[in-house]
């Protein structure tokens, strides 16, 4: 996951590397995605999140397109 | 499958990360928790297989005990007066979210190169220019974690 200044950025990188374009989020989604997989992670009851929990998570973000589905 | 002592193992591994900035070794785990060299080198083992960690495919050490990476990456981390790498920008962002403190990440465009630094103030972001890309679909995340 890599940061860009704009999506002419992203699409000038996918050209040069030939990598297809995947999902673009913004830097705040980026935050939300970050705290909600990791804020608990040095806590002692942490566990690695179900693929059901994980769903909802990146439901809860609107991250709902094919790109995000984990089956 | 995760046993109480691969949590010792993981909090271990962590607050001592976190503590002096880079990966501890298995031997300073094993110190710390005055374990087994063996039975610490077998819960790491079990941890990556859950997926908490990733190691180095031969030697074994810590690569990432993720959001924290055990090597220089373009994403700089600053918390307080110590500063980490994230595997990525949203590993970058996993720090801070993880330590719950104020920080910044330093980092760069992939494309043109130009920095870029993102803050974090309670827990909120700050104004920031640019975007995140996921070039790799969720699915086959974990197919290379390393690219990923």
């Amino acid at each position: 996951m890599l940061l860009f200044r704009g999506k002419e950025h992203i699409d000038r990188w996918c050209r040069q590397w030939g990598q297809p374009k995947g999902a673009m989020l913004t830097i705040d989604q980026g935050w939300q995605l970050a705290r909600s997989w990791y804020q608990h992670k040095m806590e002692p009851d942490w566990q690695r999140p179900t693929l059901e929990q994980t769903e909802t998570l990146l439901a809860q973000l609107d991250l709902t397109d094919p790109f995000w589905s984990l089956r | 499958m995760t046993t109480g002592f691969d949590i010792d193992v993981r909090l271990a591994l962590y607050r001592e990360f976190v503590q002096i900035g880079r990966a501890p070794s298995v031997d300073r785990i094993a110190k710390m928790l005055k374990a087994p060299h063996k039975d610490v080198e077998a819960a790491l083992d079990r941890l990556a297989a859950g997926k908490a960690i990733v190691l180095q495919p031969e030697s074994r050490a810590v690569l990432m005990a993720n959001p924290l990476c055990a090597v220089p990456t373009p994403f700089l981390v600053r918390t307080g007066d110590q500063s980490f790498f994230g595997s990525c920008v949203w590993d970058a962002l996993g720090i801070i979210a993880m330590l719950q403190q104020d920080g910044s990440l330093d980092s760069s465009c992939a494309c043109c190169g130009e920095a870029m630094t993102i803050n974090i103030h309670d827990a909120q972001l700050l104004p920031a220019e640019g975007v995140i890309h996921f070039a790799i679909p969720a699915k086959q995340w974990w197919e290379n974690i390393v690219f990923t």
